[in-house]
């Protein structure tokens, strides 16, 4: 069963929402879909214990990924 | 706990006869029995006579053998904001079994047509012992791996992901994925057990569901 919600964004919040739904080619129910999908699997390594690290495309800077 | 889907003729290679298989949404503790009491018996029996002639696992094209479908189906229970399973039942038994990912870090596309798209990745891909070449000389059902990648394809069109799909392939399956279902081959992936990462574009996708 769906259920629905409204959110409330500014613009710039929601300006940032449409213009990752246009990239992806995503409505934006799939988008924030996603973004939850994202922050629960990055949100469950974390609790774990576990890092979540972000390597540039050249490997020679290896950050940890700080979720607040 | 599962839901059926729909069904899905299977060719029996023995018989010449098409079956009508079971896809299921979810897996249940008869599906988990199958595994541990008719696919594992199996694989081991195969694993012993191929370590007394000296093959690897890679050989026998068992090179799945070590994966615990339990802990897979306890982690798509808990997680279904992530996961999906899918079972593939007929003439009785459990002949194939999925586990995908719609969400998290591995669902982002690396092909050159869509780069960072969103895709659904598929984590684990099992058929049933008897329905594979060289670990048996007359396999049963043929497909069965087909219909489960059909079906991650179709999800990705359900999720709006235009069919793309993404996999990490143990060396035996390669070819497969390659030749039989079109993937487009990406390379080794040195941060991922040195595994060739595999994925379905979404122009292939849609070709894939047009030639159905």
């Amino acid at each position: 069963m769906k259920r629905t919600m409204t959110l409330n964004l500014s613009a710039i919040e929601m300006g940032f929402v449409e213009s990752l739904c246009a990239e992806k080619g995503l409505s934006k129910t799939a988008l924030v879909r996603q973004a939850l999908r994202l922050y629960k699997s990055v949100d469950d390594r974390l609790a774990k214990g576990d890092k979540v690290f972000v390597e540039n495309a050249d490997k020679t800077d290896k950050a940890e990924l700080m979720i607040l | 706990m599962k839901d059926l889907l729909g069904n899905i003729p299977l060719k029996n290679r023995i018989s010449g006869e098409f079956e009508n298989a079971e896809l299921f949404h979810g897996i249940d503790t008869d599906n988990l029995a199958h595994i541990e009491g008719r696919w594992r018996p199996m694989f081991e029996h195969r694993k012993m006579e191929a370590k007394g002639s000296g093959k690897s696992l890679s050989d026998i094209n068992a090179e799945d053998l070590h994966w615990q479908w339990g802990k897979k189906a306890i982690a798509a229970i808990q997680n279904p904001l992530v996961y999906d399973i899918f079972a593939l039942e007929c003439g009785g038994n459990t002949q194939a079994v999925m586990l995908v990912q719609k969400g998290g870090p591995k669902c982002f596309s690396r092909h050159e047509e869509h780069p960072r798209a969103p895709l659904v990745y598929l984590d684990f891909l099992s058929t049933a012992p008897w329905n594979r070449p060289i670990m048996v000389s007359e396999p049963v059902y043929k497909g069965c791996g087909r219909a489960l990648i059909s079906t991650a394809v179709s999800l990705s069109f359900e999720e709006e992901m235009c069919g793309r799909i993404g996999l990490h392939s143990l060396p035996k399956a390669e070819d497969f994925y390659r030749d039989q279902i079109g993937m487009s081959d990406l390379g080794v992936d040195d941060n991922y057990f040195n595994l060739r990462y595999f994925e379905l574009p979404a122009s292939q996708a849609f070709k894939m569901f047009n030639e159905i």
